[in-house]
């Protein structure tokens, strides 16, 4: 294959990556204080993105795919709110393990590495056009 | 009348082949800012490419199954690790995305160069054989 198009597929996919990862943080964020709706039961817990690298048999070139998305495994922390409705016999509360400072830092990071990705595919394509404008 | 025979011609092609291998590297580079344990890469010297009487092969490939680790590289350019990178993450990864950027920039611009390179000594060439500009 040309190795200009593969850079394209390359950045391609990192966007993909970093989109599918913003995506998570987004589900993050508006499930931060979901909570249970039975007395004792679970909240919302975190979900975290972890990406491998992928490498195309055709071409040998290497993107980078979503590994896993897993949960994050850390305790609740307890609120007291005895007139919740998922408040257990002493009134408190298990809110959810998502750390909205932490999920901000995550989204901007994704949406950089986002931007680098995009640049780069950018750059392929002007590359790829001038070779071709060596054809005029 | 073969241009690829000729020097000028065919350091242009080389180059531009090089350094399209050293930006494909790159943007693998980036699309695996975030990979845990990935280790950034760069491809052997221009000198070295240009040097090689007998271009190096990888594995052989008998087989349309076999993996073809050099198919994108073109022939004389090696994928290394790359032992420049500013500083390590502790997931294990190595890549810095500004130093990356810095390099892809690098690239894009001496990519420009060869290709008006070529270009212009293909208007060299109109010239004499044709005495029009």
């Amino acid at each position: 294959m040309d190795i200009l198009k593969s850079i394209l597929t390359v950045a391609a996919s990192g966007m993909q990556a970093q989109g599918e990862r913003l995506k998570v943080v987004s589900e993050n964020v508006a499930n931060a204080n979901s909570t249970g709706s039975a007395p004792g039961e679970d909240p919302y817990r975190r979900k975290i993105v972890s990406f491998e690298e992928m490498i195309d048999r055709e071409t040998g070139t290497s993107g980078v795919a979503v590994a896993e998305v897993s949960r994050d495994e850390s305790s609740f922390e307890l609120r007291y709110d005895p007139s919740h409705p998922a408040a257990d016999t002493d009134g408190f509360v298990k809110v959810s393990n998502v750390n909205t400072i932490i999920e901000m830092a995550n989204m901007r990071e994704a949406s950089r590495s986002y931007q680098a990705n995009l640049n780069m595919f950018e750059t392929g394509r002007s590359m790829r056009s001038q070779l071709l404008d060596l054809l005029k | 009348m073969k241009l690829s025979g000729m020097s000028f011609f065919q350091l242009a092609s080389q180059r531009m082949s090089w350094l399209g291998a050293r930006q494909a590297v790159i943007s693998e580079n980036i699309a695996n800012a975030d990979t845990p344990n990935y280790r950034a890469k760069e491809i052997s010297s221009f000198d070295r490419m240009v040097q090689a009487r007998t271009p190096t092969q990888g594995l052989a490939v008998t087989d349309a199954q076999h993996i073809q680790t050099t198919a994108s590289a073109p022939a004389g350019v090696r994928v290394e690790a790359d032992d420049s990178a500013w500083e390590s993450a502790l997931d294990g990864n190595n890549v810095v995305l500004e130093q990356q950027t810095i390099k892809s920039a690098e690239v894009a611009g001496s990519y420009r160069l060869a290709a008006e390179l070529y270009r212009k000594g293909h208007e060299l060439l109109t010239v004499a054989v044709t005495g029009i500009r």
